[in-house]
């Protein structure tokens, strides 16, 4: 059990941290407790790979505990530096990045899973690896790609789209995430109707919702993006060109009301704005659940007659910008049947689940398939559960360590991750 | 001596006059009656309640016990044929089955046959088994004539009835007895049996000039009829071909032209195809990647 504790006097910007670093044998994997004492923040200062002799270094995660190497992590948290290498390994998000980059954009479970394992490690997967790809070669003259994420329920659709949206604010895009468009199509108790335009319909509470989340995100923009058109508001209020982003977002904020109007005025700004020559930015409008802008909605108006989707302000303005006659960004959505209405519960496919009316407006569009979890993949998920036992009492079974419980975990599962996901929450 | 038999021929008079005691005649307890010098009147149950017949809180007296299901007594080799002769609802002590029917409750299982109702209310086929079937035709086989022995072969059956008419049947359990299916009949007739060539020839000319006549609504015909996809004029095509405009793919240029080149390309014709696919045949992992490709070729990713 011969084991070594060399102290790498690693340059950090944090002076207050020591990392001490511990090098393991892959085959004779050992548990060593580490001195440190304080919280590390993970923001690697070099990337390292995996060499060839099978050594691994791992630095401490967010918290003072212990740390094993694992086969199935990897130091590379940019996922702008990540590649196929990667393929199958988790990587973690650092914690000052979670709550600016996904306010609102994860899934629930996953969320809940962040909170207890106390970080939040994402798997590198081919769908998102081949979306960032594209992401970096695309030429951003050209009229804006639209990017399809496809797959049966609970392959990882949501995830895949989360890491490209995380790779995207690495880069320094505007992040226009909209994180279930279904949202805005049902559920929704207040519809007033649009002062802007007679025949439509705003949503007041969805629209600041997500005006707060926008904010949150992109703070860093909003002071830099000046309006370019004057808007009016009621007769006593309008903000004035040249004024900056953020006045418009803290006013759609306050005041509720107008949130929809100010939702919309945001987003023709940017994708006016988006790819210009001066102060241009990049643009990355992420989209889940897209297929619920171009179905039926569950909301009436007050003669019971259905509202049909153009109807409503918010989702009018979202498809414009998901047309492609704007450029200097990107259009990444999922498709998803969990909060679809009217569609069968083994629909997956684009077409069935956009419909006709959907397809083409998306047409031509790149689809990604994101299937289920291959061998590779389930080995990494099933170590990572396995990991957590140690630390956080995750996999506790003891059947579960065994070849036949993986065995079992394979077959019950058919490496559906969120299935998986499921299973081992109550092991 | 006397006043036993008297008491015992009055007691038997009473078996049959029930009124004068007070006792129901039909012993339902099987107890049998000692004509004894004390009248063992099982009437003392009554205590003096008027007769009620059969309804009323003690009728345990009126009341046969049930005896076990009849599944109990049956051996593997019956004939089930006199279980289930003719068309009845369904009878849980009858059927040796052990089926389930119903909406399971919370963390159950579909209720059991015993006092099931919903395995009664359906229609079902148990007096239908092969062997009634065999049964019933044995029975009608008296009443049938026999098959003609000249029409030995399948050409002779054409030669001589050279007009078929096809219906189906349908047996089904549901809602409703009816199919619609059922109403489709076919009437199959081959041509070469046909004697009146010249009319047949006169019929098909006449169709085929009726069908080149348009009515004045057929050209209200929108998308949403057409029987196929046609890429040309579709939101498909017109998506594209602004994009590839955009794009400045084609290089300068103006109008008609343009679009002409930009439709002679490789890449949008397996686009159009790819499309096209989809549309008509449905969607598939296959006509996806295929569909990705065409995309990712013309947009030069």
């Amino acid at each position: 059990m011969a084991y070594l504790l060399p102290s790498l006097p690693y340059p950090t910007s944090f002076a207050n941290t020591v990392y001490i670093l511990f090098f393991y044998c892959i085959i004779d994997c050992m548990f060593v407790y580490s001195m440190c004492n304080s919280v590390c923040v993970v923001a690697q200062v070099r990337p390292l790979h995996g060499s060839g002799c099978g050594q691994q270094q791992e630095a401490v995660g967010m918290e003072t505990r212990p740390e094993t190497v694992s086969i199935f992590r990897t130091q590379e948290n940019d996922p702008a530096c990540q590649s196929e290498q990667h393929l199958g390994q988790y990587y973690t998000v650092p914690a000052s990045h979670f709550h600016t980059v996904f306010p609102h954009g994860l899934p629930p479970r996953y969320q809940q899973q962040v909170k207890t394992f106390n970080e939040g490690c994402v798997m590198v997967r081919q769908p998102a690896l081949e979306l960032i790809s594209h992401l970096k070669r695309a030429d951003y003259i050209n009229p804006t790609l639209r990017y399809l994420l496809y797959g049966v329920k609970g392959s990882g659709k949501t995830m895949s789209l989360c890491h490209a949206v995380h790779y995207c604010s690495t880069q320094g895009w505007l992040v226009l995430h909209i994180p279930d468009a279904h949202l805005w199509v049902k559920n929704c108790k207040e519809l007033l109707p649009s002062s802007y335009h007679a025949s439509r319909f705003d949503q007041p509470i969805q629209a600041s919702n997500w005006l707060r989340n926008f904010r949150t995100t992109n703070e860093h923009f909003l002071s830099k993006i000046k309006l370019r058109q004057r808007y009016v508001w009621t007769k006593r209020e309008s903000t004035e060109e040249g004024r900056p982003l953020g006045e418009l977002v803290d006013m759609g904020v306050s005041r509720v009301k107008s949130s929809s109007d100010v939702v919309g005025a945001v987003l023709k700004e940017l994708r006016l704005q988006a790819g210009g020559t001066e102060g241009g930015f990049r643009l990355a409008v992420a989209v889940d659940g897209v297929n619920g802008l171009w179905g039926r909605t569950t909301l009436k108006k007050e003669d019971k007659s259905p509202v049909a989707p153009e109807e409503l302000t918010l989702v009018h303005n979202l498809r414009k910008m998901i047309n492609n006659d704007w450029c200097g960004g990107a259009v990444i959505a999922t498709l998803s049947q969990t909060g679809s209405l009217y569609a069968p519960s083994s629909a997956y496919l684009p077409q069935e689940l956009l419909g006709e009316e959907g397809f083409d407006s998306m047409d031509p569009f790149i689809p990604v398939p994101v299937s289920l979890y291959s061998e590779k993949e389930f080995e990494s998920c099933y170590l990572y559960y396995l990991d957590h036992i140690h630390f956080h009492h995750w996999l506790q079974h003891p059947h579960s360590q065994t070849e036949e419980g993986k065995k079992e975990l394979i077959f019950l599962s058919n490496r559906n991750p969120s299935v998986l996901e499921r299973l081992c929450a109550f092991l | 001596m006397a006043a036993h038999t008297l008491k015992k021929s009055i007691w038997s008079i009473g078996r049959i006059h029930c009124h004068v005691y007070g006792v129901n005649v039909r012993n339902p307890l099987n107890r049998a009656t000692y004509a004894t010098a004390l009248s063992t009147n099982h009437s003392s149950q009554n205590k003096g309640f008027p007769d009620r017949g059969n309804r009323g809180p003690f009728n345990r007296r009126s009341r046969r016990e049930a005896g076990d299901p009849r599944t109990d007594r049956m051996p593997v080799d019956q004939d089930w044929t006199t279980v289930y002769p003719t068309a009845t609802p369904f009878r849980q002590g009858s059927v040796p089955l052990p089926v389930r029917m119903g909406f399971p409750v919370k963390k159950g299982v579909p209720p059991e046959k015993k006092g099931n109702l919903e395995l009664i209310k359906i229609p079902n086929f148990l007096h239908l088994t092969p062997l009634a079937i065999k049964k019933h035709c044995e029975a009608l086989k008296p009443f049938c004539t026999e098959w003609p022995s000249a029409l030995d072969t399948g050409a002779k059956c054409d030669e001589h009835f050279p007009i078929k008419v096809e219906s189906k049947d349908y047996v089904s359990a549901g809602t409703s007895l009816r199919n619609p299916s059922a109403r489709i009949v076919h009437l199959r007739v081959s041509l070469s049996a046909c004697v009146n060539y010249d009319y047949a020839m006169y019929l098909l000319t006449v169709l085929y000039h009726e069908s080149w006549k348009m009515e004045a609504w057929e050209s209200e015909k929108t998308v949403a009829d057409m029987e196929e996809y046609s890429w040309e004029d579709s939101p498909s095509q017109k998506n594209i071909m602004s994009t590839l405009v955009r794009m400045q793919v084609a290089g300068e240029g103006e109008g008609e032209a343009v679009r002409e080149e930009l439709l002679g390309r490789p890449e949008v014709q397996e686009y159009r195809d790819s499309v096209t696919r989809l549309k008509n045949e449905g969607e598939s992992e296959s006509s996806m990647h295929q569909y990705r490709d065409a995309v990712k070729k013309l947009l030069n990713l």
